[in-house]
């Protein structure tokens, strides 16, 4: 448990009949960028608001940095960033909340307070209330990362920010995270920039985790095959996520083992028109798909 | 030299980078002993994961194309010459059906697609 940032084990939470986490199993190495994705309503939110501490699950069990955050929540609290509701004192200017985050975090820095702030763009004179939906997220981030958090839990850091400041938000994770050995947890469904910081990929939905892994092992062992032939296999083999047809071409979706799949197709006479990776975001499709059956992929290592 | 990452393709990030170092390489743009940047350097140039450039490093490390100096930087020192023929000939199998098969529905003939073939290397020119 000690190389995990993040563990939990059949956790659920449940308002009334919506099961919102329902059954969640999720290992966040220490030292990672972690992408938590999942639709609108896929459970991630809520997650997040367990792992803080802000809301209590109904069973199963959780830990951040082996602490339970049920139980020990602020000593989670002093060692992790949370940018979750982006709600501070709207009478409070940038500059105040500085001073007032200060006292709680014994690895605060003023002067990453002071490099973000110029990285952001942000006027830290200026009320809570009177800056933009986007400046405001921006404050927020500024003050998880400048309180020098093992780890920084992010909710769809980038929504409502321009691409600019997107990018350079990027550069700033990257930099300041990946390279200290920090822990980075972000939730998102911009895929694109999750597919480049991120090392490891956790796609919720439903309130299950249908597929954890490293991105690199999904990008080498995901395959979609185009062949023609006459009489293929519909499923031959447990690789094999997703058969279609269509004007004398079948196509397969492969999680692994695609290039054996292949040489079994050519010698039942199959000529192969394609044998292509599949990127994040079409990965995602294929697992959260609208309309499938959710079952949990494996991922080869 | 410049490298470009693109994340719409299913192409794993790290050989996106070790193949644009190799073609570099290969054109004649890197040379023996030229340095690249640092893998925290790159990393936040790109906006992407530090692991993912350190692994590309290793790899061309592993193939002999690059060493490292620990605390000093990455150096090229030569052309790929540890693979094996196999090894090399099964790396690009899958390039060479692409392009196959491509041809063929364009039906180009095989001598024009060898010629394509001739002058994209020609093209290159000596740099070894």
């Amino acid at each position: 448990m000690n190389d995990l940032a993040i563990e939990t084990h059949s956790l659920h939470k449940h308002y009334g009949d919506i099961r919102a986490v329902d059954g969640l199993d999720m290992r966040v190495p220490r030292g990672a960028i972690y992408g938590f994705l999942g639709r609108n309503g896929a459970g991630k939110t809520t997650t997040i608001r367990l792992l803080a501490g802000l809301s209590h699950a109904n069973c199963g069990q959780m830990r951040v940095f082996g602490l339970d955050p049920r139980t020990d929540s602020v000593a989670i609290l002093a060692r992790t960033g949370w940018v979750i509701d982006k709600v501070l004192v709207p009478s409070m200017t940038g500059n105040d909340l500085v001073r007032f985050n200060r006292g709680f975090f014994p690895r605060w820095s003023d002067a990453h307070a002071a490099k973000y702030a110029e990285v952001f763009e942000l006027d830290m004179t200026r009320k809570f209330r009177q800056l933009s939906t986007g400046n405001q997220t921006k404050l927020c981030l500024l003050l998880a990362l400048a309180q020098g958090a093992e780890m920084v839990v992010l909710d769809e850091p980038t929504a409502g920010m321009d691409p600019v400041v997107t990018d350079q938000l990027l550069r700033v994770l990257v930099e300041d995270f990946a390279n200290e050995g920090r822990t980075l947890f972000l939730s998102s469904h911009h895929l694109s920039e999750v597919e480049r910081i991120a090392e490891w990929v956790g796609i919720i939905d439903h309130g299950r985790l249908l597929l954890e892994a490293r991105l690199d092992d999904m990008r080498a062992n995901f395959r979609r095959v185009r062949v023609v032939g006459e009489a293929l296999p519909l499923a031959a083999s447990a690789d094999v996520l997703k058969t279609g047809t269509g004007e004398g071409t079948t196509e397969y979706v492969l999680r692994a083992n695609a290039e054996a799949f292949v040489a079994t197709l050519r010698t039942q006479g199959a000529t192969v028109l394609e044998e292509s990776p599949l990127n994040l975001s079409e990965i995602f499709l294929e697992v959260v798909g609208k309309g499938k059956t959710n079952v949990p992929v494996e991922v080869l290592a | 030299m410049i490298i470009r990452v693109h994340t719409g393709q299913g192409t794993p990030i790290y050989l996106q980078i070790e193949s644009q170092v190799k073609h570099a390489i290969a054109a004649g743009a890197l040379k023996l002993d030229d340095a690249l940047p640092s893998v925290r350097k790159l990393a936040a140039e790109l906006r992407i994961n530090p692991n993912t450039v350190a692994r590309a490093y290793q790899n061309l490390e592993r193939d002999g194309i690059l060493r490292t100096v620990p605390g000093g930087g990455c150096y090229v020192t030569g052309q790929s010459p540890g693979l094996l023929k196999s090894e090399k000939l099964r790396r690009l199998r899958p390039m060479a059906t692409q392009l196959a098969v491509e041809a063929k529905q364009l039906r180009l003939a095989r001598a024009e697609l060898l010629q394509l073939l001739e002058d994209s290397y020609d093209d290159l020119g000596e740099a070894q």
